[in-house]
């Protein structure tokens, strides 16, 4: 059913000595319920790959399932190398996984350096190091260190809860959705920083996001999900090639299937 | 002067108020849950530190092990206060590892009957440790100096000053522990999102764990120090837990140094009320002082309450289902055939039981009408009883009334009192709406049952015994012919007819909208529905339920005292309504079986006649079990089995909530 357009190249061959993250023939849903099927991915280090598809394709339930949140009916997610902790998956941050979810899960109570610190050991010298990459990325947020988080802009939320990750200098990062509810301008600031931090930090990055083409932009490789399965990947300039099949993933429909049969 | 002598002497009384509130607060941070049993639990480490003072002896808690064993002869108080603090810990470690942890993202009210069973079951396992040493409540050499410290012309006792001073060390120790540590750091994290906290690394586990053995050694160290001050005896210690709530609560549960200002206020405003009763004449003797924590409580919920719920605030949505009651009517006959003819052969002692178990399910009914059916929660159910009891005495002895016509006016008056203790519940809810009532139950105890011409004081007043045209319906007999069949029988009637007729309203319109308002009561609001009055309705109705419970155990016992409408008895109502199955008449009737002095105990003695003592304590384990693993009570989990499960308070798999049956 997938439509590989990707041909030397593609990234789900070959899980690598560098493969920060291997999903194999995942199912995973909510109740026993699969609202992913038999999914399989590859995230190297360095390497941003971006999960497409149209609401409801199963997007934030995948990451939900990588970083050991929701549990895998069938399949497996190795996280560096690692079977991915479902028991106490506050373990699977320790080990370098670091998960910006759809609704940021940011402590409104605490202020902006308190956010970026809590997820830290708690040695001061790693503490302040930590800091200096998180601001490193986003300067913005150096002037606000003391406010609240409840007190910012959906902006500036948003740069904080990615800064809260690259706090934890992950090796893998799963950011969903980040630009829901933010003006295009700022998206389009917030967009190139994730590719700074793939290459600044080696992290592998998946990405969940809605504006395609931004996107694709920044990607190196690209997934299109539709209910629950994988229907296309490949590398992301091969993936914006094909226009025709991302919008009929969106739109949904008869032409998706033709696509698929030619 | 004698104002400032008086506030400062307030002091005392203030920092266990403010040192039990931290502990709430502390609690509440880890487990998002008001533990009722805060100060039971310091209650019982002060048991555990003053016997091993005098003794040696460590007195251990868990039902079923040894009780105790000697440690050491004698030790010194600071040998056992570091001792009594381990044991704190270690209790706290369990109670979150067992209790609270399993019940993380479980609904409000099942932390509610858990912490409610905790409270019953210690309660009942210093009952059995110490017997009858435990109610006395013994002079105690506490560990801080009492002698009078002069300061101008205030003479106080030293412990008043050193009690303050105390508490506020503590909650400075506290506030920057939450502010500057990583443990504190973490915690604050939790308690703001927990979803968050995992995902950066953080186990809310530990986070808990740490917490609880805080709260516990806090609740420990308080009951202690304090205990020469406050007294130490099973049940009043434990109700401390209510000022408590009170002064943590205008600070959300979250304020360190709110809950202390405001425990140290009330402290000294009740002791300023004495210095006042004295002076002016015309203050009423008895109850002021416990009106202190209420009027606090009220005012806060009355500030803050929405009369629409925001997103997170109730406790409907996990409710067992109310199922359809079409099957109730026959139940309930045949229940009370066979139970009208046992009454007929069975001795004195299953007689009794079989009265004590009709009138609890009278009772139990009331709760499934507010919780079952309208998802609010009362904890004044025995005090409006109670208030129909006296009334009922009241009109009979002063008024003249005979027999029909004094309890009904008793449980006239129930209804208007219930729906006053109800108000609160226009504007709060879920937890909130518990303490409300809670401290509403409390003022009633101490204003009205104190207020002798009303209850005839220590001695109790006598319910005269019920006749119609000469035919007498009392219990009232010689010897082994009481209590007499002819009120056994119209008990189990009544008692029958009140299950029927609670069955009845739920299939009725008025039961479907009381379902509404439970499932959301936002959607029951844009739907047409008065959700203000169907709450109101419901609370009269189960006032009304309440009341003729109230009158009936008037009646059985004759001699009406208010130590038999003790809030106590209302939490255990409550939480054996939980457990039996509380969305459900036939629950209700499970209820009666269960309630201490019905039909179980009365097996248990047959079985065995030592083993009733232990009910109290069963009955408080069966609760957390059943909060904890069976959301759905007796009745509910045999028709539907669900568990709750899933990650987060934010996880998309929990927010199904139960089809609600709506047949037409």
């Amino acid at each position: 059913m997938t439509a590989s357009v990707a041909s030397g190249s593609g990234q789900r061959q070959r899980p690598t000595s560098e493969a920060v993250l291997v999903v194999d023939n995942l199912s995973t849903g909510y109740s026993g319920v699969p609202v992913v099927r038999g999914l399989s991915l590859t995230v190297n280090a360095g390497e941003v790959v971006a999960l497409l598809g149209p609401n409801g394709a199963g997007k934030s339930t995948t990451l939900l399932a990588v970083s050991g949140v929701l549990p895998a009916l069938t399949g497996s997610v190795e996280v560096l190398g690692n079977p991915v902790d479902r028991r106490a998956p506050h373990r699977n941050a320790r080990r370098g996984l670091a998960h910006v979810p759809e609704d940021r899960s940011l402590f409104a109570d605490l202020t902006v350096a308190e956010n970026l610190e809590v997820g830290l050991s708690g040695r001061r010298s790693a503490t302040r190091r930590a800091l200096n990459v998180a601001l490193d990325h986003f300067p913005e947020l150096g002037s606000l260190t003391s406010r609240r988080a409840g007190l910012l802009s959906g902006g500036e939320q948003q740069m904080l809860a990615v800064a809260r990750a690259v706090a934890t200098e992950p090796r893998l990062l799963l950011i969903d959705e980040m630009s829901l509810g933010l003006a295009p301008i700022v998206v389009e600031r917030l967009l190139p920083i994730v590719r700074n931090i793939a290459d600044d930090l080696g992290a592998g990055v998946l990405l969940v996001e809605q504006h395609v083409d931004m996107a694709l932009g920044i990607a190196d490789h690209a997934l299109l999900l539709d209910h629950g399965e994988l229907t296309l990947s490949g590398a992301a300039s091969e993936v914006a090639a094909r226009r025709d099949l991302i919008e009929a993933g969106y739109l949904g429909g008869v032409s998706s299937t033709e696509h698929r049969a030619t | 002067m004698t104002h400032l002598t008086f506030l400062i002497v307030g002091l005392g009384g203030g920092a266990v108020i403010a040192a039990l509130g931290l502990g709430v607060v502390v609690a509440h941070r880890a487990s998002r849950v008001v533990n009722f049993a805060h100060a039971a639990m310091g209650m019982y480490i002060a048991f555990v530190y003053y016997e091993l003072r005098s003794t040696g002896d460590l007195v251990q808690p868990l039902l079923g092990l040894p009780g105790r064993f000697h440690l050491i002869d004698r030790p010194t108080e600071v040998t056992a206060f570091v001792i009594a603090m381990v044991v704190a810990a270690l209790c706290g470690a369990f109670i979150h590892a067992v209790i609270f942890r399993p019940l993380r993202n479980a609904a409000p009210l099942a932390r509610v009957v858990a912490s409610l069973g905790l409270f019953v079951y210690l309660i009942a396992i210093v009952g059995l440790r110490f017997g009858s040493q435990s109610a006395s409540s013994r002079v105690l050499e506490g560990p801080l100096p009492n002698e009078l410290v002069t300061w101008g012309d205030i003479r106080v006792p030293a412990d008043r000053y050193w009690l303050a001073v105390i508490v506020v060390a503590a909650a400075f120790v506290l506030w920057l522990g939450y502010r500057y540590t990583h443990l504190g750091l973490a915690t604050r994290a939790v308690a703001g999102n927990e979803r968050g906290a995992i995902l950066v690394g953080i186990s809310p586990n530990a986070v808990g764990l740490a917490n609880w053995m805080v709260a516990t050694m806090l609740a420990g160290a308080a009951i202690i120090l304090a205990a020469p001050v406050v007294r130490l005896d099973p049940s009043t210690t434990s109700l401390l837990v209510v000022p408590a709530v009170a002064a943590a609560l205008p600070g959300r549960f979250n304020s360190v140094w709110g809950t202390v200002v405001i425990g140290l206020a009330i402290g000294m405003v009740q002791s300023e009320i004495l210095n006042l009763q004295g002076e002016w004449t015309w203050l009423p003797r008895i109850g002021l002082q416990q009106g202190v924590p209420l009027l606090v409580i009220v005012a806060t919920l009355a500030l803050r309450g929405d009369v629409l719920p925001d997103r997170s605030s109730t406790l409907g949505s996990t409710l067992p289902q109310a199922g359809d009651t079409r099957n109730v009517p026959p139940i309930a006959g045949l229940v009370f055939v066979m139970a009208a003819i046992a009454a007929l052969f069975v001795n004195a002692e299953w007689r009794s039981a079989l009265i004590v178990s009709a009138i609890a399910t009278i009772f139990a009914l009331s709760v499934v009408v507010v919780t079952g059916y309208v998802g609010q929660i009362s904890l004044a159910t025995f005090a409006v009883a109670g208030v129909a009891a006296f009334a009922m005495v009241r009109a009979s002895d002063d008024l003249g009334l005979a027999f029909p016509l004094a309890p009904l006016l008793g449980i006239a008056v129930a209804v208007v009192v219930g729906y006053l203790t109800a108000l609160p519940a226009v504007r709060v809810r879920g937890l909130n709406l518990a303490i409300a009532t809670l401290a509403g139950a409390v003022a009633i105890e101490e204003l009205v049952f104190k207020w002798a011409w009303f209850t005839g004081g220590f001695a109790g007043a006598t319910a005269e015994s019920p006749s119609l045209f000469g035919w007498d319906l009392g219990p009232e007999a010689i010897g082994a012919a009481f209590p007499r069949r002819t009120f056994v029988v119209l008990t189990l009637l009544l008692a029958a007819l009140c299950v029927v007729g609670v069955a009845n309203l739920r299939r009725s319109s008025t039961g479907r909208r009381w379902l509404a308002v439970r499932a959301n009561e936002r959607a029951a609001a844009a739907a047409g529905i008065a959700v203000v009055r169907v709450k109101l309705t419901a609370f009269a109705a189960a006032s009304a339920l309440a009341g003729l419970a109230g009158v009936l155990s008037a009646y059985s016992a004759s001699i009406v005292s208010a130590s038999s409408f003790g809030v106590f008895d209302s939490l255990v109502t409550v939480a054996i309504a939980y457990l039996a199955g509380i969305a459900s008449p036939i629950g209700a009737l499970v209820a009666g079986g269960l309630a201490e002095g019905g039909l179980l105990t009365a097996l248990v003695d047959t079985v065995n006649d030592d083993a009733s003592q232990y009910q109290f304590a069963v009955n408080g384990v069966l609760l957390i079990v059943a909060a904890v693993k069976f959301p759905q009570g007796i009745v509910g989990t045999g028709t539907r089995a669900r568990r709750p499960s899933g990650f987060g308070a934010g996880a998309a798999t929990d927010q199904t909530s139960p089809p609600v049956n709506h047949r037409p």
